[in-house]
């Protein structure tokens, strides 16, 4: 299979990357292991903010259905329940529809692959009802499944506290949330205190000692500053962060650097978000974590990137346009996630460490 | 427990299935990952790990963590939470290397 532009992640920076070639009359073919597009957008029930100047306010599933039905106006090939195995020796993509492999020859392969939620440790923390937040959100607004009855949530961050609400508002008792640090950490300060006011305890400076249950999680201690408390519950969401999901970038043998404020080791990337490998570009939580308008703006740059190199677009308009989408992130984007973004394009052009590239 | 009535997209359970775990019916609705549909029956305990034979369930529901293993209409290994259920479906719990590698590893 031929396609001028490979997109590899069919979430909200893949989808906005393909409208912004697609509509520009390039062949596109979009790559998810999922059986829907909209990416993680589909199960989030929360509204989302900020979002781009061209999209009033709304939920996540109706920001996935809005781009769904744009791209559907378009020379857009989905290959939904396919993964990217590898690459070919000519650059072809193989990919994998569960069955058999067949390889996919693109000029431009834009990489949004997004990001993996990371685990808190604990002794059992395998067991069986405990699981990441984003998974409680999905089985709550994809699968319409209760996780559990009584809950506690590890970690405070915004979406923590958004799926706390989530679980709520179907009845699930959450008993506490528990965070390491000496204050919640969610920006919203509206939700903790929604939280607060609904009875929900938060122990700070706190972490779970032990989890036990026999065949799935019945009961934790908790280590307080001054004691341990034992609760019973069957699920425990914890929150870990989240990291750029890398395997693509690794088959393609693209350079990293590290950066802190975008989520740990990040390919590198230069501000039309082309990596060292002249014909892949980067977008969303794979170029940085961030928010959904950000991850939006990220698929527009690498869209339009791509629509310059493959003359679908001439070089001034390229540039006066991606000149103002990148205005628009820095209006947009959490000011750390922004500046971390900034000094990791400045190590692409002239890297200060010669060590920061480990490919 | 399915969520009959969700405060956000309301009734949204489609078409009802049954799907069997260890040859025991339960129903299911075609929307549903097969991770999910048994946790709405009350089973967490999806299966158990190689090497410590501790128990695993669903962890991260985006088909990364594998922790959700299962064995689906006779095929080894499948990530149960990337798979949605089907009328009919025959289920169990991943509690051994898969087949094919036994084969590999006699020859
Ligand atoms: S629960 Fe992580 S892959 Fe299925």
């Amino acid at each position: 299979m031929k396609t001028d532009v490979l997109i590899i992640g069919g979430g909200p920076a893949g989808l906005s990357a393909a409208i912004e070639t697609a509509s520009r009359g390039l062949d596109v073919t979009i790559v998810d292991e999922a059986s829907k597009l909209g990416g993680q957008l589909n199960q989030q029930t929360q509204a989302l903010r900020p979002l781009p100047s061209v999209h009033e306010p709304m939920r996540g599933f109706e920001l996935a259905d809005k781009l769904i039905e744009q791209v559907k106006g378009f020379n857009v090939r989905p290959l939904l329940n396919h993964r990217v195995v590898g690459f070919y020796a000519d650059g072809s993509a193989g990919i994998t529809d569960e069955e058999n492999v067949f390889p996919v020859k693109a000029k431009k392969i834009i990489v949004a692959s997004g990001a993996a939620e990371k685990a808190v440790a604990f002794p059992k923390w395998t067991l069986p009802g405990i699981m990441t937040i984003g998974a409680a959100q999905t089985l709550i607004n994809r699968d319409f499944v209760m996780p559990g009855r009584e809950a506690v949530i590890v970690g405070s961050s915004d979406f923590a506290m958004e799926t706390a609400i989530q679980l709520m508002d179907v009845g699930i008792r959450v008993k506490a949330i528990i965070e390491k640090q000496n204050g919640a950490l969610a920006k919203e300060q509206e939700k903790v205190s929604e939280l607060s006011r609904n009875g929900i305890p938060f122990y700070f400076n706190s972490f779970i000692r032990e989890a036990r249950g026999n065949g799935q999680v019945a009961q934790i201690d908790i280590e307080l500053p001054d004691e341990v408390i034992t609760l019973n519950v069957d699920l425990i969401c914890m929150d870990g962060g989240r990291a750029p999901i890398l395997d693509v970038f690794y088959q393609l043998g693209c350079s990293f650097g590290f950066q802190e404020e975008l989520g740990g080791w990040v390919p590198q990337y230069s501000n039309t978000f082309q990596t060292d490998r002249e014909d892949v570009f980067i977008a969303g939580n794979a170029a940085g974590i961030s928010t959904q308008g950000p991850l939006l703006l990220t698929g527009m740059i690498a869209g339009i990137s791509v629509s310059e190199e493959l003359q679908a677009i001439s070089p001034a308009e390229a540039n006066e346009i991606r000149d103002a989408i990148w205005k628009e992130l820095g209006l947009l984007e959490c000011k750390e996630v922004y500046t971390g973004r900034v000094k990791h394009l400045e190590n692409f052009t002239s890297p200060v460490l010669k060590d920061q590239f480990i490919s | 427990m399915h969520i009959e009535k969700h405060p956000v997209l309301g009734r949204q359970l489609h078409t009802p299935v049954t799907i069997y775990f260890n040859d025991q019916p339960y129903q299911a609705y075609t929307q549903q990952s097969v991770a999910a549909a048994l946790m709405a029956n009350e089973i967490k305990k999806l299966g158990v790990s190689r090497k410590l034979v501790q128990s695993r369930g669903l962890f991260c529901s985006r088909g990364r963590c594998c922790s959700c293993y299962m064995t689906i209409d006779g095929e080894d290994h499948v990530r149960s939470c990337m798979t949605e259920v089907e009328d009919g479906m025959r289920i169990y719990p991943n509690m051994d290397d898969p087949e094919v590698r036994r084969e590999i590893d006699e020859d």
